[in-house]
């Protein structure tokens, strides 16, 4: 209902993404690797907002479930024989019971959630260096098999690399709008501030922050395994790298992570402005501009950029959530 | 309907009910009443699964809950409000009440919705915010409404007409009766306001300091001088 | 076999003095702020590479760079409380992020700064060995900070115990609006929380910089041995963060020694998340 009006937006959105962002940048193979990379970034920006948004818990670590992910994918195709893209699926379901292990964590109040997360990050790295003989150890993974051609559709290529990963990312935005749309989400949304009169009414609130969690691990594990396929190496360092949480949490604080686009467009934003601009401006440490993009956020718009953007005149009717307006929802 | 036995509990070494043993009946509807601090709202705690007792048992329709969670005891029909309302955030009226009905009850109604908004008076307001729209009266109101959408056995109310004009708590009070009618209910109704006592429950249990000291038919239970020594200090403070 | 876990138990112990002195300054700000400073271990990495700068440049001592890193660290501490004060909403979850976003900033400011190369003392005397009854070895600079460390232990609490400011720091730390009515301003008491934390990681700095190797990327793992130690020892007990610093010291020394070094990291995160699902109020935590 509320999204009958923005049918056009949404159809020319996919229209540019589809047809003429290849159009435009297909013959040039760095500027379409940075829109993958962008991504990919902005894939586990949705992931991780829909867990905090959704599931109220900030994460500090899912490099966990990117990690777990790209190695379960990895090793299926790799030892089993498994074709790529049921195995990347199978990256997804790994992470998501990897997430399994991490459930304890859901009794811990916010910051404590996040840290513990992050040691879990940490111990997945230390396990994926130890047991050499299943995942080689420090020295990782080469030729991993790529992408298969779909419909002749070669995804191998950095056009059908883009649309595999541009499609994953639409789909997460999906759910993400799915849940957030339905009682679910409406009780998810009520959790935060009024965790007991949702359980009184008979909210299994833990239960449902499990499940996000799980959702969002599983999101996070496919978008590790394309990774894995696309650039067909892996070691411990690269898949767990905390690269893989700072920057989706740059992203998904910079676009505001309460919203469905907010991530993917802050990911697009943040990281091809990092590596167009900053990257040529300083080779070393440009990733100072992060850092320096979320602690401004935080102080001056913790809601993302979205919605400073419509305070500042375009409203949009959506996001800024928080936001305390009697009767403006219809 | 609800049977409490030698129900205790402690926080921290405080007795905030000691050995406390009730029985409720199908249909009836019992005024809870008792100085602040007598262990009223702890009650309600227990009943609805806040935190478990100290020790003693609590059955619902014949069964022991035992240790089952909060959400479970909403679903087997135990449904109940907030002295001072707790609306869902972030959502509006309806969506508060679309939540429990879920949840509580497991299934979509929306006409059961409509009849819920329509009985008290809510039906204007259901696309306001509830945690920012509300005056106190709705805020009562929908506090009942949630706990309606579970569609409960047994409803617990705890102080809803607490902080209403008189006029304002009689007419909420017929609405009170209108529902227990219409849905059939157990109701346990905390309430300092011994007129209103008189009006709603043809029987009343008094707690002091986390003991039963009194329990019977209103008339009887404020004649009983142990009660007025307690309880008319609070009433007249 | 006994000498070899004697050996392990005595690293481990002198480890500890090092991490204590890392720990204290992240768990004080965590005790008064209920604020995890992410980007404390950059603080003590900052003061390593200037006492690292000041050899270079200057052919200074470290021990002599320490009141330049003082005064550098200490301003960086009291410019992070000052963005983390402008916070209004959700404090616990958005310091969170913002201290994670200044850890950044610093980690890439000492990588353009001072390259990613490894750096080290060329003060040859802190990295000599030191033997104590003839079995068990050291180097100079553990012992030395071991002792510093333990100075430095009992200074703070006997500084939050006796000192005007550091009973208003503990009333501020259990009860903040209590603290208000008796006329102690928060603001103040928690701005010298966090001055007081960049003095201690200061002192942690120079000390990880005579005994070892830092790297810019180090501070984010300093960060997390400092949570971890504050975790285990529980909220606002100082004894309770030196006994979990040597706890941490001893494991991971005996882990390296009778299992492998790469397994270290591994038995404090494991006892990190034990301790929190487990005992969440820490050893000695008072809640």
């Amino acid at each position: 209902m509320r999204a009958a009006p923005r049918t056009p937006l949404v159809l020319a959105v996919l229209l540019l993404a589809y047809v003429a962002v290849p159009l435009a940048f297909g013959g040039q193979d760095y500027v379409m690797s940075l829109i993958i990379a962008a991504l990919t970034i902005g894939g586990i920006a949705v992931a991780w907002a829909l867990l905090g948004n959704l599931g109220g818990l900030v994460s500090f670590g899912h490099a966990a479930f990117f990690g777990v992910g790209a190695y379960v994918s990895a090793l299926l195709t790799l030892d089993a024989g498994w074709p790529v893209l049921p195995a990347m699926l199978a990256g997804g379901l790994g992470a998501a019971v990897a997430s399994v292990a991490t459930l304890p964590a859901l009794r811990l109040r916010g910051p404590y959630f996040a840290l513990a997360i992050l040691a879990y990050a940490h111990i997945f790295k230390i396990l994926a260096v130890e047991f050499e003989s299943v995942t080689g150890g420090a020295g990782g993974l080469l030729s991993i098999p790529g992408f298969p051609t779909v419909l002749g559709l070669e995804l191998g290529s950095k056009v059908g690399a883009y649309c595999l990963i541009l499609t994953i990312v639409l789909a997460w935005m999906a759910v993400y709008a799915a849940i957030r749309g339905s009682t679910w989400g409406l009780a998810l949304r009520a959790m935060h501030d009024s965790e007991l009169a949702t359980r009184v009414v008979g909210v299994p609130s833990t239960h449902l922050k499990a499940l996000m969690l799980l959702v969002s691990a599983f999101m996070t594990g496919v978008i590790g395994a394309f990774n894995a396929h696309q650039i067909s190496f892996l070691d411990p360092d690269y898949a767990f790298s905390g690269e893989w949480t700072v920057l989706p949490i740059a992203a998904a604080i910079f676009g505001g992570y309460r919203t469905v686009w907010g991530p993917v467009i802050g990911a697009l934003a943040v990281y091809l402005v990092d590596q167009l601009v900053f990257k040529e401006l300083m080779p070393s440490g440009h990733q100072l501009i992060f850092g320096l993009l979320l602690g401004a956020m935080i102080l001056w718009s913790p809601q993302g950029l979205l919605p400073l953007i419509s305070r500042l005149g375009l409203r949009s009717g959506e996001g800024g959530d928080k936001e305390g307006k009697p009767g403006a929802r219809a | 309907m609800l049977a409490l036995e030698s129900v205790s509990m402690n926080f921290g070494g405080v007795a905030a009910l000691s050995d406390v043993t009730l029985a409720v009946a199908e249909g009836e509807t019992l005024g809870l009443v008792g100085p602040n601090g007598a262990g009223k709202t702890t009650l309600f705690n227990l009943i609805s699964g806040v935190f478990p007792p100290s020790s003693g048992r609590i059955a619902f329709a014949g069964r022991p809950l035992g240790r089952a969670a909060n959400w479970k005891r909403a679903r087997q029909g135990i449904g109940r409000t907030f002295q001072i309302p707790q609306p869902l955030h972030e959502l509006t009226v309806r969506e508060n009440l679309t939540v429990a009905q879920r949840f509580g009850a497991g299934k979509r109604d929306e006409a059961r919705l409509d009849e819920i908004l329509e009985l008290l008076d809510l039906a204007d307001k259901q696309h306001v915010d509830a945690a920012h729209g509300l005056a106190l009266t709705e805020q009562k109101a929908l506090e009942v409404g949630k706990a309606l959408a579970v569609e409960p056995r047994l409803l617990m109310l705890d102080e809803v007409l607490g902080g209403l004009e008189t006029s304002a708590k009689r007419a909420f009070g017929g609405t009170l009766m209108t529902v227990k009618e219409r849905f059939g209910l157990t109701m346990i109704v905390i309430e300092h306001d011994i007129e209103t006592i008189r009006t709603l429950c043809p029987r009343a249990v008094v707690l002091n300091f986390g003991r039963i000291i009194a329990d019977g038919t209103p008339e009887a239970v404020f004649r009983d001088p142990e009660v007025v020594r307690s309880y008319t200090g609070d009433a007249a403070a | 076999m006994v000498e070899l876990t004697l050996q392990a138990l005595f690293s481990g112990l002198l480890a500890g003095g090092t991490y204590a002195t890392l720990a204290l300054g992240l768990a004080l700000v965590f005790g008064t702020m209920r604020i995890i400073n992410l980007a404390h271990g950059e603080l003590v990495l900052l003061a390593a590479y200037v006492a690292f700068e000041m050899e270079r440049s200057a052919g200074l001592n470290p021990l002599a760079s320490i009141p330049v890193a003082l005064v550098v660290v200490g301003l960086t501490a009291l410019a992070i409380y000052l963005a983390v004060s402008r916070i209004r909403t959700d404090r616990e979850l958005n310091s969170l992020l913002l201290t994670f976003g200044v850890a950044i900033v610093l980690t890439n400011l000492i990588l353009i700064v001072w390259s990613a190369d490894i750096r080290s003392t060329s003060s040859g005397w802190f990295l000599e060995g030191f033997v104590i009854a003839d079995t068990l070895f050291s180097m100079r600079s553990e012992v030395v900070f071991f002792g510093v460390g333990l100075a430095l232990i009992a200074a703070t609490w006997w500084w939050l115990n006796h000192s005007w400011l550091g009973r208003a720091l503990r009333a501020v730390s259990s009860n903040r609006d209590a603290a208000l009515l008796m006329g102690v301003n928060p603001a103040l008491v928690e701005g010298l929380s966090f001055v007081v934390s960049g003095v201690l990681a200061t002192f942690s700095g120079i000390a990880i910089y005579c005994a070892t190797v830092v790297f810019p990327a180090l501070g984010h793992n300093l960060t997390i041995k400092a949570f971890v130690i504050t975790v285990l020892a529980g909220m606002g007990s100082v004894p309770g963060v030196l006994i979990g610093a040597i706890l941490i010291g001893m494991g991971e020394s005996l882990t390296a020694t009778f299992a492998k070094p790469s397994l270290q990291e591994l038995t404090a995160m494991v006892v990190f998340l034990l301790i929190l699902f487990l005992r969440p109020r820490g050893l000695f935590g008072r809640r």
